[in-house]
């Protein structure tokens, strides 16, 4: 490996705005991000991290979930100090801004093949940077299954993508599940694994991107080893406490690797060379 | 080149022109390095420091940017890197650097505040002729006679020192104290020959395939979980980075950290990867015998001894090599 070119430091942020917040859910919010005059300020691969801060409250890991001209995106659930503090600003608001850090879901390698996206809960995040860039490459991927599932219809992220914009690609088909079905739900109820292995989706030509909460995650790679699916098939992504983003803070190893540099993403055929330690 | 021992404060006031020089000094019963000032009494006969010298490189606590919040938010970067000697340093010690070097400085990122300090940094190591009971450096591949990877190397000799000069950057240093030296070289001591030894052969790949071994769990039963053993340690490099806020303006710092705190891989939402005791020390085990070297090809245990001589409730390094060895010769 060579030494990574940078003309700034990677461990201090750069300004920026809040220019919009939308509310997914009770508890997930989206912050489009961009710098004050206007630009976005980087462009990330599908998969990859950004450290965002409230400047003065903390710094946090967050996958970039979409990104256009000029701006990116990230989706962010209410759950300790910092996202509770995040939760609570208004749009226009100044945050620091770094990255992009971390490997990136294989967008060449799934060139050419039938594309599995799986996701659960807020874990729909990541997945859906990579959706957007086979969307935008539509012609590169074959047919494209989305799996999604959450706790109720409330608790589902990006409706308007779910519902209205994503079914209109071609050859695109949706499944949506919720763990608890409510008045008015017509779609299926359920977890995420079972609704899986219902599908019966094939394996021929096909990759799987799955990310969510670790149970969800552990059961559906055995429901994906189950249906067929190789280890080099299924692609996931790995969460672990983060601080630097470039390998040296260390708290994200998993034995000689760390989560944000040489992750994200792994396959499961590299996920079995890693201590289970995540 | 010598150095008589009576000229060493001429030496070091010399020395002073170039940078602040770091000396080695006892301050309550606590070895560490202090910048040379005028009555500051040197301790060359303590072995190595109680504190490690890693602070030169990587502070406890640096400032690493300043910020200000609101309609005129702006972030600037703090930089901190004034010329630095570093004067005493041990053959373990100065293996040390060579360790944080490879963390810092490669494998991708380089890490600009290190980077900074280290470019500045000149290092007078001198070698060991006696050692502690704790020390242990020559099993982990130091000699306690040698310093490769210093400017400068003192060896001890009846009178002071042998200077040997072992960089470009020691040239400039040598200036400042020509007229201190004196030609020629004399006898020097033998080099010390630690009574500790462990057998290192083969341990980072036998250790590797000892993850899930029972022997974890009677390991970390006496550990509380203290963090001395990183504090002291010269090559664990952990840090946190946190704001220090004061209204609508402040500085994020980076501080130490240690691997051997709960809260080090607990994440929002409350899952933690290395939820007990036992986690935490395998992982700070297999870190220094294993993972570094699979990722940078040397080991991250330098063999100074401190983490045997200070823990609170006896937990030994070299135990682990020894079981492991064992393991690996079955």
């Amino acid at each position: 490996m060579t030494e990574k070119e940078c003309n700034c430091n990677p461990l201090v942020p750069q300004v920026c705005r809040v220019i919009g917040i939308t509310q997914e859910t009770p508890d997930v919010k989206t912050f489009r991000v961009q710098t004050p005059d206007g630009q976005k300020p980087f462009s990330p691969m599908p998969g990859q991290l950004s450290m965002l801060s409230l400047l003065g409250v903390g710094e946090g890991m967050f996958s970039i979930t979409a990104q256009e001209e000029d701006w990116i995106e990230f989706a962010i659930k209410k759950t300790g100090m910092l996202t509770d503090a995040l939760h609570e600003m208004p749009e226009g608001e100044t945050v620091g801004v770094r990255g992009p850090y971390g490997n990136h879901f294989p967008v060449d390698g799934a060139k050419g093949k039938n594309m599995l996206f799986i996701g659960g809960g807020i874990g729909l995040a990541p997945v859906r940077s990579f959706i957007r860039y086979a969307f935008e490459h539509r012609a590169d991927y074959g047919k494209i299954d989305i799996l999604y599932g959450s706790r109720s219809y409330g608790d589902l992220v990006f409706k308007a993508d779910l519902f209205e914009n994503w079914p209109k690609q071609p050859d695109t088909r949706l499944h949506i599940t919720v763990d608890r079905g409510s008045p008015g739900w017509e779609g299926n109820v359920g977890v995420v694994p079972p609704y899986l292995e219902e599908c019966a989706f094939s394996p021929e030509n096909c990759m799987a991107v799955l990310c969510g909460p670790p149970i969800m995650i552990n059961m559906c790679l055995k429901s994906l080893a189950k249906m067929g699916f190789s280890d080099e098939q299924i692609v996931t992504t790995l969460e672990m406490r983060m601080q630097c983003g470039i390998g040296k803070c260390g708290r994200c190893n998993i034995g000689s690797k760390y989560v944000c540099l040489d992750g994200p993403v792994f396959t499961r055929a590299e996920l079995n060379e890693l201590p289970e330690e995540h | 080149m010598k150095l008589r021992r009576e000229n060493i404060t001429k030496a070091l006031e010399a020395l002073t022109a170039y940078g602040k020089v770091l000396v080695p000094t006892d301050e309550d019963g606590v070895g560490k390095y202090v910048p040379y000032h005028d009555g500051v009494e040197l301790d060359l006969e303590r072995v190595n420091t109680t504190l490690p010298p890693k602070d030169a490189l990587f502070p406890q606590t640096q400032k690493m940017y300043r910020y200000k919040t609101g309609e005129n938010a702006e972030i600037e970067e703090i930089i901190d890197a004034d010329e630095q000697i570093l004067f005493g340093i041990r053959p373990c010690d100065m293996q040390s650097i060579v360790a944080l070097d490879a963390a810092f400085l490669t494998k991708t990122y380089v890490d600009s505040f290190y980077a900074r300090k280290r470019e500045k940094l000149v290092t007078i190591a001198i070698a060991c002729a006696a050692s502690n009971p704790t020390c242990f450096c020559d099993s982990m591949g130091v000699e306690p006679g040698a310093a490769p990877a210093a400017d400068v190397l003192l060896v001890p000799t009846a009178e002071g020192w042998n200077v040997v000069c072992q960089s470009e950057k020691s040239k400039t240093l040598m200036e400042s104290v020509a007229g201190i030296l004196e030609n020629g070289e004399d006898s020097p001591l033998p080099a010390a020959d630690p009574w500790l030894k462990v057998n290192m052969e083969g341990v980072p790949s036998t250790l590797a395939g000892m993850f899930d071994h029972p022997m974890w769990d009677e390991i970390c039963r006496p550990c509380l979980g203290c963090g001395t053993c990183t504090f002291l340690c010269p090559t664990c490099y952990c840090f946190e980075m946190a704001p220090e806020n004061r209204g609508s303006e402040g500085i994020e710092n980076r501080h130490w950290d240690s691997c051997m705190f709960s809260e080090y891989s607990r994440m929002a939402g409350g899952h933690n990867p290395r939820p007990t005791g036992k986690e935490r020390v395998r992982n700070r085990y297999m870190h220094k015998l294993t993972f570094f070297a699979q990722r940078y090809g040397m080991g991250l245990c330098v063999g100074c001894g401190r983490c045997i001589q200070k823990c609170p409730v006896g937990m030994d390094i070299t135990k682990i090599i020894e079981l492991t060895g064992q393991e690996g010769a079955v």
